[in-house]
């Protein structure tokens, strides 16, 4: 640790005040906005989703939100999981062939995702996906299908898997991306003397020895997914299993029932506990 | 196949005749791959941008034109776009002026409680924000401020220096403490060297963590649609009103606009970009 204070430490108590004081405003202004837009918040929808409406404590919001939603509740958490595996097997792969081969076309392509908005993300996959959207008009332009008959996925689960992995995908792969190329050249080379071929060396190589960050990216990946409103909200109605979020916003604001509002926010920070448990020990790390 | 290493020279093919053509066909396969996968839902925003007219089942608009697109300079659309910009401008700056001096005690001086600043500005990263927006919303209503631009900015602020403060705490890490340390020594007060020494080395990291907050206001949308509305609508809102009410070409041309700036970046920053940096954008 750096210690530059020690520099004026003589100059006595009142110039040692005024330091603090200066330390105070220049910390001050940032950390209340957090603490007030977004710990208070935080904390209101914990004690919010422990009343009801004239302020007694109560679970009804809970034993309410789970009868009406446990479905919804699968779904989110299926939904996530198969776009968590899927995200995590294409990095692996794109990322264990870039390693092996450097391309920097397809790893700019790749990229993209990382900067188009989330709404962006939901719409384009919507118009491409519909029941008459553009993948559909293209492939019965083919000739090949009966374009009544070309299934449409945009607004089902396949929709919405595809959106949150085309999105996550960016991260994802920049992240493994760092931990294979981190891997020494020299493990890679004795293992392809040896007779491994690409799959081989990421498959029993390249991901083992990089489990920690592929588990990270994981945990990282698979709490914004399940937080994630924008792409649901773009997507539309299934008609059938909603994401959690979008039940949220309907408690709120179409039902404006703030108690089962802030329980199904309770439930999502209880699925996000893996990315808080990683913030906190990368703090005690420190 | 050989057993030729070819790790760091991806262009010099060892193999035999047929191996060349195997490992030609992998990368035909890949690049296929990804440019259908990336490209073709983009794809679909330009044709739907440009569209006049385009009826189920034609693979192609029937009829072309810009008039979709010279709406961008009228009404409404015009509108939010003025918005979305002013909105990001001005958090950029309160970023910038808040987040600076910040980052720079964080990573240089031994404060109080550190861990627990450092939690403050860590754990929003880890919690799903519609939730928590909505209870501000009602902090909000309490202060009028729900439907004004001071509303929007502000939900779009804490999002920003939770963002911003992580990317700076890890620009002035970078940089090495002996350059402060001789110019304090050669006499220049903890200020000057600041202002001398320090920011102009920080300058670059700053631009950088400072185009990605832009670009975090620009894209936000679960705290503007919630404290905005009905007043204030940013450009992710407008485009979300349009896709909802079925006009394909509004809101392909605004999320073509919402585009823009961030590939802009991309094209920019590729090699600067760290993955640390990048983990604020994996929200929405």
């Amino acid at each position: 640790m750096p210690n530059l204070n020690t520099a004026a430490t003589a100059k006595g108590a009142s110039s040692s005040v005024i330091r603090f004081l200066a330390g105070v405003l220049m910390i001050a202004p940032a950390t209340l906005v957090v603490i007030g837009l977004f710990l208070y918040p935080f904390a209101g929808s914990l004690i919010g989703s422990f009343r009801t409406e004239a302020g007694k404590w109560t679970f009804t919001n809970y034993a309410y939100v789970i009868e009406t939603y446990y479905m919804d509740l699968l779904f989110t958490i299926f939904i996530c999981l198969i776009s968590l595996v899927l995200v995590l097997a294409l990095a692996s792969l794109l990322a264990g062939w870039l390693r092996l081969k450097a391309d920097p076309f397809v790893e700019f392509l790749f990229k993209i995702p990382l900067f188009v908005p989330f709404v962006v993300v939901g719409h384009a996959m919507r118009v491409f996906l519909a029941p008459h959207g553009t993948l559909n008009s293209l492939l019965a332009a083919t000739g090949l299908f009966n374009p009544d008959s070309l299934p449409g996925v945009a607004f089902s689960t396949l929709g919405l898997i595809a959106a949150l992995v085309w999105k996550n995908i960016g991260l994802t792969l920049l992240l493994v991306m760092g931990a294979f190329r981190g891997i020494n050249s020299s493990y890679l080379e004795a293992a392809r003397n040896s007779g491994a071929g690409g799959f081989r060396l990421i498959k029993d190589m390249m991901i083992p020895m990089s489990w920690g960050t592929i588990s990270v990216a994981g945990i990282l990946t698979f709490t914004s997914m399940i937080g994630n409103f924008s792409i649901p909200a773009m997507l539309g109605d299934a008609g059938g299993s909603q994401m959690l979020m979008i039940d949220l916003y309907y408690e709120l604001i179409y039902r404006q029932d703030t108690g089962a509002a802030n329980a199904l926010g309770v439930i999502s920070y209880l699925a996000s506990l893996g990315a808080a448990i990683y913030y906190v020990k990368k703090v005690a790390k420190s | 196949m050989s057993a030729g290493v070819e790790l760091n020279r991806p262009s010099s093919p060892s193999g035999g005749f047929g191996g060349n053509i195997g490992r030609l066909a992998v990368r035909l396969v890949i690049y296929a791959f990804s440019i259908f996968v990336i490209l073709g839902p983009l794809s679909s925003l330009i044709l739907w941008s440009f569209a006049e007219k385009w009826f189920w089942p034609n693979t192609l608009p029937q009829e072309w034109g810009l008039q979709y697109w010279s709406r961008v300079l009228e009404g409404k659309m015009a509108e939010a776009l003025t918005v979305s910009f002013g909105i990001a401008l001005l958090v950029t700056v309160l970023c910038i002026v808040l987040c600076v001096p910040l980052a720079y005690m964080i990573a240089r001086y031994r404060i109080p409680a550190k861990p627990v600043l450092l939690l403050i500005f860590l754990l929003p990263q880890a919690f799903p924000q519609l939730p928590v927006f909505t209870n501000a919303m009602e902090l909000m209503y309490r202060w009028d401020l729900v439907g004004t631009l001071t509303g929007v900015t502000l939900i779009h602020l804490v999002g920003a220096l939770v963002f911003s403060v992580w990317t700076m705490v890890s620009v002035f890490q970078s940089i090495s403490v002996s350059l402060e340390e001789a110019a304090v020594n050669l006499g220049a007060s903890r200020i000057r060297t600041f202002f001398t020494v320090t920011l102009p080395i920080a300058v670059p990291g700053i631009i950088a963590s400072s185009l990605l907050v832009f670009l975090y206001s620009l894209d936000e949308f679960t705290g503007s649609l919630l404290i905005g509305s009905p007043f204030i609508t940013t450009m992710p809102v407008y485009m979300y009103n349009s896709a909802m009410g079925y006009e394909m070409q509004t809101a392909s041309v605004t999320g073509l606009l919402l585009m823009i700036p961030g590939i802009i970046l991309l094209l920019l920053m590729q090699r600067f970009m760290k993955s640390e940096y990048m983990a604020a954008f994996g929200r929405g």
